[in-house]
């Protein structure tokens, strides 16, 4: 694999605890993660809500500060990066968010917004490179006059990718960018994902909780749960044979179309636990089928396991994968 | 434009004949006329004389320059440094909250009257004095109002997203935040407007404010009051004039708020009253023996401003003892209008144009609302998406369901929370006791989506009615929740309908299947059936869209048309790679295409043959 575009090393996000008088527990989102995306390479993270992964985006953004850990970019820690370095290198880096309706501010017209990463920069006149982006994720020229309220919901994702396009980043965070589509628009705007990605040579980090969707886009993913993670690897192998428990059961979990690859059904017990109160150990035992008392002992080590690069936290992985 | 049209006008009125005072050739207002105190309308005075025989008219308008002068003025002041308190407030937070939003607290401790005395006995009297004094007085509210919508517009991603792209916080203040802002601080400044117009006649009338003889409103109400009993008129023109002020004023705000809003925006043409198409009219079938629910031609209408819309339109369908029927379609495709109009819950807005609907003996679509009550929550029930607003939050969820009980069936508290318990440990909840006298905030979202199923089963009903029951939970939450719905329906013999948009639960939970699209059913059968040999376009394409894992998912192309635009004839043609014009010239009926099979698309009989052909 080339250099790393983007790395983060040992990250680790805390939360303080809320409330002036009883202060609650902290809550750790995100637990000594070690990622790197290099260029034009799509990276999936997996998991469930509380698992840290949008955290995860952020920190590797530097739009929130870690607790511990670093990122560095082509090398240079975040840290390095000030004043007028600091903005050139936000243009690297963006974002796609989840909720098409509440990330395009209501009041602006979408050109407008579109052309904010253009002027902020100074990258030239603004209103050809909006038209070539409008066109760019899908949408014509005259869409620039409108109102977010005017579109629907598959096409305001197109305008937030439009708008993440527009300082022409080499790094992009797609938070859950298709989990509130429909499956019909959903595929769309995949599809336009992987043609930015093959044709910008854009690197990617898709957050995702949908492992089916992450193995059509993704080279290699992550499975994150309660801020650890419990697998990576290259994404179509930890799809088609996933090893730890966890990527187990929430594979079989997903609702499946054929019912010829809808294997036994894992199910898992009980609710995941809260992330400012993680089991000792390994964090996933607690509904694990396969645990045993040695997993509540230490934190379990994410090692290689097989031959196809894949990484997993589990010290029952050679007994059961 | 059109709502601004007339309080505009108004203030604008108002404020010209303020701004105009001196070139309208009025009387000197403060010259005195002893000769014709008190006097009633005369020539050159239309309104009168006052108690020193100046023209009431005069002092009117001459008043409303300092009243609405220093309303203006210290209402401005105050909006313009109060908002930039709140943002900086808002935005920095910590030690910029403490020198801005917190400071202004203090004020808030002073009572205002005790402020304004104590100002003008330093400063001494004067339209100055009492701009400072209202300025300072409403300081805080712009403050505090504009803080709170700072801190709930940070949260926004918008706001994050402009973060990312670098701009600098300035330009996040000025050209994101505040517009989004604007509304409730406009709404501030109109009542700031209005109240400071009020204090200042109450200022002048305790004579700490405008010094007499210039005339304000104020001064005019306390010298009317001495003559009340002589002239009462006196004392009424002064108070109809701020009466009508205030009122303008407020009326003006409230509109100018709803303009910069885009969204609010009732401008756009007027779309033409669609044909009414005939409600599909269907011979009646006699239902099966063990049909639960059987629902016929049902058609919804809503009038909007732009014309009435069918958002569901010819929907019919039956769902046997035991059988869980999936309705499954897109967000706009009226599937949840379908169930809420079946469970008599439509909004006052929306009315069912046409079809029935029998539950065993019952025609539910012209049951009376007293009939209808007794149904839901008994023989029929409903589970819906979003448990964290479904439950009642300051109720124990244990005398929820008791109490979903005690409302259809005459037994004791002590023996409702008995069953309660019972249902609890039978939607799997482990350690019931303790969990019924559990607050909704102290549980999970599968936890809190399986006391809502406890409590649609606690009168054993005929029917159930889940809508996108999961769709809020995590993966593993769901699979749980789905196979406990499973469960009890093989347990109990209920039949269910599932209204979801997921293709992929459908083939886990279903037996038959009803394929929405645009308020239309273009495809039901049986699960096996449908997604084997898909007949209706729609539904292949639906399928190819699911992300399976080895075959990239292909999109439909287009959008989903909103109700008041649907197309004629065929709904999908405009987005169908098999489109015809036959498609659009006609309404098209649900066609038998099997025994159970139903479909609505003018090809599919061509369509089938042709991807017979093709080896699978």
């Amino acid at each position: 694999m080339s250099a790393a575009l983007i790395e983060a090393k040992n990250l680790s996000k805390t939360f303080p605890g809320k409330g002036m008088f009883r202060k609650s527990r902290p809550v750790q989102a995100v637990r000594g993660i070690d990622v790197s995306v290099a260029r034009a390479e799509a990276v999936g993270v997996v998991g469930e809500s509380g698992s840290g992964k949008s955290t995860l985006g952020r920190l590797m953004l530097g739009l929130m500060p870690a607790t511990a850990g670093s990122v560095t970019v082509d090398g240079r820690p975040l840290s390095d990066f000030t004043g007028s370095e600091w903005r050139r290198l936000r243009q690297r880096l963006q974002i796609v968010f989840q909720d098409p309706y509440g990330s395009l501010d209501p009041r602006r017209r979408i050109g407008s917004q579109i052309a904010d990463g253009i002027r902020l920069h100074g990258r030239g006149e603004a209103g050809e490179q909006v038209t070539a982006l409008l066109n760019r994720v899908g949408l014509e020229a005259a869409h620039a006059q409108r109102f977010p309220h005017e579109f629907s919901g598959g096409q305001r994702q197109r305008i937030g990718i439009a708008r993440a396009l527009s300082t022409a980043p080499d790094f992009l965070v797609a938070d859950e960018p298709v989990s509130a589509l429909d499956v019909s628009i959903q595929a769309q705007v995949i599809q336009l994902l992987a043609d930015l990605r093959r044709d910008l040579g854009l690197a990617m980090l898709f957050i995702s909780h949908d492992l089916p969707v992450v193995a059509q886009l993704c080279d290699r993913v992550i499975v994150m749960y309660l801020g650890r993670v419990m697998e990576e690897g290259p994404a179509r192998p930890v799809f088609h044979r996933p090893v730890h428990p966890y990527t187990r059961a929430l594979l079989s979990a997903t609702p499946r179309l054929d019912a010829a690859r809808r294997k036994e059904r894992i199910l898992l017990k009980g609710d995941p636990p809260s992330p400012a109160d993680p089991p000792s150990g390994c964090v996933f035992r607690t509904r694990c089928q396969h645990a045993v008392e040695a997993c509540a002992q230490a934190v379990p080590e994410l090692a290689p396991f097989g031959g196809d690069g894949r990484r997993v936290a589990c010290i029952r992985a050679a007994e059961i994968g | 434009m059109k709502r601004l049209l007339i309080p505009g006008t108004l203030v604008a009125l108002i404020l010209l004949a303020a701004l105009a005072a001196p070139l309208l050739g009025l009387p000197d207002p403060v010259r005195q006329d002893i000769a014709h105190r008190l006097a009633g309308p005369m020539e050159g005075s239309p309104l009168g004389r006052d108690e020193f025989g100046r023209d009431v008219f005069s002092r009117l308008i001459w008043g409303a320059r300092t009243s609405l002068g220093v309303a203006f003025a210290s209402a401005l002041i105050a909006g313009v440094i109060g908002t930039a308190f709140g943002l900086i407030g808002g935005w920095f937070r910590g030690l910029g909250e403490l020198l801005t939003v917190r400071s202004m607290d203090v004020i808030l401790c002073f009572p205002p009257v005790l402020l304004a005395l104590l100002v003008v006995t330093l400063m001494g009297p004067g339209a100055g004095t009492l701009i400072l004094v209202l300025s300072v007085l409403y300081l805080p509210g712009f403050a505090r109002v504009t803080y709170a919508e700072v801190l709930s517009a940070r949260s926004h991603d918008y706001v994050e997203a402009v973060r990312a792209l670098g701009a600098p916080a300035p330009r996040i203040l000025l050209r994101t935040v505040l517009p989004n802002v604007a509304g409730p601080v406009l709404v501030q400044l109109s009542l700031a407007v209005a109240s400071a117009v009020v204090l200042e006649s109450g200022l002048s009338f305790l004579g700490l404010g405008v010094v007499p003889p210039a005339p304000s409103w104020g001064l005019m109400i306390r010298g009317a009051r001495a003559t009340m009993e002589q002239a009462p008129m006196l004392l009424f023109w002064p108070c109809a004039v701020l009466t009508l002020t205030i009122l303008a004023m407020n009326l003006l705000c409230d509109a100018l708020r709803d303009a910069v809003d885009p969204r609010t925006g009732g401008t756009r043409s007027r779309l033409r009253a669609r044909d009414r198409l005939l409600p599909g009219l269907l011979p009646a079938a006699k239902p099966a023996p063990d049909t639960v629910l059987a629902v016929r031609g049902l058609t919804v209408e809503i009038d909007t401003p732009r014309g009435p819309i069918r958002p569901v339109q010819d929907v019919s369908f039956d769902v046997r003892a035991g059988e869980t029927l999936a309705i499954v379609g897109e967000s706009g495709s009226g599937k949840s209008v379908t169930t809420t109009a079946l469970m008599g819950l439509l909004p006052s807005v929306a009315r069912i144009a046409a079809g029935e609907a029998w539950l065993g003996g019952t025609e539910l679509l012209r049951l009376p609302e007293e009939g209808m009550r007794r149904l839901r929550g008994g023989a029929m029930s409903m589970v819906f998406q979003d448990p964290m607003s479904s439950l009642n939050p300051v109720h124990r969820t244990g005398d929820q369901v008791a109490e979903a009980i005690l409302a259809h069936r005459p037994i004791s508290r002590a023996e409702a929370w008995r069953q309660a318990e019972a249902l609890f440990r039978r939607v799997g909840i482990a350690d019931p006791e303790r969990r019924m006298r559990a607050f909704p905030h102290e549980m999970s979202g599968g936890m809190k989506q399986r006391v809502m199923i406890a409590m649609a089963l606690a009168n054993r009903p005929k029917l159930l009615i889940c809508d996108e029951p999961t769709t809020a939970l995590d993966v593993t939450v769901q699979a749980q929740i789905l196979d406990l719905l499973a469960e009890l329906r093989r347990d109990t013999g209920t039949a269910i309908i599932f209204i979801t948009h997921s293709l992929g639960v459908v083939a886990e939970i279903a037996d038959r299947v009803a394929v929405m699209y645009a308020g239309q059913i273009v495809e039901q059968g049986s699960v096996a059936e449908v997604f084997q040999a898909p007949l209706h376009p729609y539904t292949r394409a639906l399928l190819a869209a699911v992300p399976e894992g080895d075959t990239p998912p292909a999109g439909i192309p287009g959008i989903v048309p909103p109700p008041h635009a649907f197309p004629e004839g065929c709904r999908f043609a405009p987005r169908c790679a098999h489109a015809r014009p036959k498609c659009s010239a006609g309404a098209l009926p649900l066609e038998e295409a099997g025994p159970g099979r139903d479909v609505r698309c003018a090809r599919w009989q061509e369509l089938a043959c042709r991807s017979e052909e093709v080896p699978a």
